[in-house]
């Protein structure tokens, strides 16, 4: 195995930074969360799930799509795309896992989403794998794993003294040239998966379920906060709106912006005139479910669902998508 | 940078070159589509189509166009104001630039079903992305049999494209049939709703396509007529309205179940609708 130092990661980081935008995991105030960096030394190297996904540099919480400049009648429109390439250091492997399900809509499904693409093809994911499932973890009932490489450009895995580094792509490749690193006889730890698996069930055994209990039964005491939502790697409904930033002496500049929404919000599908034809809490949690496990799987291939847990952890009143999954399996009667 | 290809979210530009009050609260915008792109988008399209209108400051909806490429360049929007959006749109003079993003989603198969009679049922706002269908039998009257339409609104004010109706019936082989949900002052037409007037028109159901816009109760009871007047779900079509943002499956607003209003519709035949996980109601 090819291993590095964490003072080499170091120096090589501080080279990166120069040239991209580098986002790894920080210390917000006792938060771990992927934020911009600027130099290594902002760096968290020892960390167990960041709370929030890489979601938002990729598909921003909010993204301004459109520069609109009203002069007199006339109109221009400008679209906005960062210059800059992108790096993502310390990206567990769910929170690739959860870019990969989304390119399966943005990118795969014509008309390619602009915004997404560019943002893909702009950015590389450094990985680090985690070394056992932490809580609320169940990446490995839905495809994944601790340690899983597949929708990384470059794995890092903690060795004795330092990193063990799998390059994944071309890409990965080209970035981490610079990186000085030593062949080392053996092999990285597996990680520990212990924990029972959450059955999955296929998209075909949820039909049948549309209509049963298990709907008002997990989601009568759901608040609509959306946090399931806001946290999740895969969660990607949008809405866009306008927002007028200056106005004045003839000109208006007007930005029109994208901002993640959820499903699970009560005015989701309120239509002009006001009908709602997702007026309540169950019904709003059925589609988020039946989105991840069975829309999203027969619509485009992959599950909605990596396996993150972060929705486990924060629901306010415990509303628990591995509990779901258990249900659907037993009414299914598999 | 840019991007290699169109961006769809991307809006074409276009000019208001007329607004016109058509009934309560219901304007019909004519859009010039001021750039070569814009202009060949909307070269041609299809009836049953739809299209984002950007009121730039406000934001941007969905809305059935109104008009054919046939009839002329200007592409129609018949709009109700109810929201930001369209009250916006509403506070816009002619002249005003507005953008344009289309033409979207699927359309009426007006091919398929030519040599058949034709039902039309038209509620309310819902009568807009008919008038297209209107608009391509009455310019290719030859193609199409007996045609039958019903036109309603819930009061005689909200009734739309009102004008248009001594043209429509002054060709041969149309009937127009017209009522409200309640009459007012003056009105002197059929009180009731569609489908008790459906039952009364009872149209023949051999070799007959019935086509159906409105509110989504009113488009469930209508299938129910139909169904109770011999029309099977293979026979009956619609087209649906969503609150979405994309129009191209992004956005996740407007699925029924693993299906898209705007992706797989707006226009669905009804055994299809059947099929479906979830609907609109």
């Amino acid at each position: 195995m090819k291993v590095t130092t964490l003072d080499a990661l170091r120096s090589w980081l501080d080279t990166v930074v120069g040239e991209y935008d580098v986002v790894a995991p920080r210390d917000v105030d006792g938060h771990v969360l992927y934020r911009p960096v600027a130099t290594s030394g902002e760096i968290v190297f020892s960390y167990e799930r960041p709370e929030l996904s890489v979601k938002d540099y990729l598909l921003p919480a909010t993204e301004v799509l459109l520069r609109v400049e009203k002069r007199g009648g006339e109109v221009t429109v400008e679209e906005n795309l960062a210059d800059r390439g992108q790096v993502i250091f310390g990206v567990r492997p769910c929170d690739a896992h959860g870019p990969a399900t989304i390119d399966a809509l943005f990118l795969e499904q014509e008309p390619p989403d602009t915004y997404y693409s560019h943002h893909r093809a702009r950015t590389v994911l450094i990985g680090m794998a985690c070394p056992q499932l932490w809580e609320g973890c169940f990446c490995t009932s839905v495809g994944g794993a601790p340690d899983d490489a597949t929708h990384l450009d470059v794995l890092l895995r903690r060795v004795d003294g330092g990193f063990a580094v799998d390059t994944v792509t071309e890409k990965g490749a080209k970035l981490i040239a610079g990186l000085c690193v030593e062949e080392r006889d053996g092999a990285p730890d597996a990680p520990t998966t212990e924990g029972e698996a959450v059955p999955v069930m296929p998209p075909d055994a949820w039909r049948p379920l549309f209509g049963d209990n298990i709907w008002m039964r997990h989601g009568e005491r759901c608040l609509s906060c959306r946090i399931c939502t806001y946290v999740c790697p895969t969660c990607r409904c949008f809405d866009v709106a306008d927002r007028v930033v200056e106005q004045g002496a003839g000109i208006t500049r007007i930005e029109r912006i994208r901002v993640w929404d959820a499903c699970t919000s009560t005015n989701y599908r309120r239509a002009a005139g006001g009908h709602n034809s997702r007026p309540t809490k169950p019904v709003r949690l059925r589609n988020r479910s039946f989105c991840k496990f069975r829309y999203y799987p027969e619509d485009y291939g992959p599950l909605g669902c990596v396996g993150c847990g972060r929705c486990i952890v924060s629901c306010p009143v415990d509303i628990d998508i591995t509990e779901v999954l258990q249900d659907v399996a037993e009414r299914s009667g598999r | 940078m840019s991007s290699a290809e169109a961006n769809p979210m991307r809006p074409y530009l276009g000019r208001l070159a007329g607004i016109e009050d058509i009934a309560a609260g219901i304007k019909l915008f004519q859009v010039e589509m001021t750039g070569p792109e814009g202009q060949a988008a909307f070269s041609e399209y299809k009836p049953g189509q739809f299209a984002f209108v950007s009121a730039f400051g406000a934001g941007e909806a969905p809305f059935g166009i109104t008009s054919t490429p046939r009839r002329g360049s200007l592409v129609e929007f018949a709009i109700a104001a109810l929201g930001h959006v369209t009250n916006t749109l509403h506070s816009l003079e002619v002249g005003d630039p507005v953008g344009v993003r289309g033409p979207l989603g699927n359309w009426f198969p007006m091919e398929e079903i030519k040599g058949r009679d034709i039902v039309i049922l038209g509620g309310g706002i819902g009568g807009a992305p008919l008038r297209p269908v209107v608009h391509t039998i009455l310019d290719n009257r030859v193609d199409y049999g007996h045609v039958t339409i019903l036109w309603a609104a819930r009061s005689p004010d909200l009734l739309v494209f009102t004008e248009e109706f001594d043209d429509w019936r002054a060709t041969p082989d149309l009937d127009v049939h017209v009522t409200v949900d309640r009459g007012e002052e003056g009105w002197t037409g059929n009180v009731g709703l569609i489908t008790q007037l459906l039952e009364q028109v009872n149209p023949s159901t051999e070799n007959t396509v019935a086509i159906t816009c409105g509110p989504p109760i009113m488009i469930h009871f209508a299938f129910l007529t139909l169904g109770k007047l011999g029309f099977n779900p293979e026979q009956s079509l619609t087209t649906l309205e969503a609150r979405m943002h994309c129009g191209i499956g992004k956005c996740g607003r407007c699925n029924m179940g693993e299906k898209f209003v705007c992706t797989d519709g707006p226009v669905f035949w009804q055994s299809d609708i059947v099929g479906f996980l979830e609907g609109l109601l």
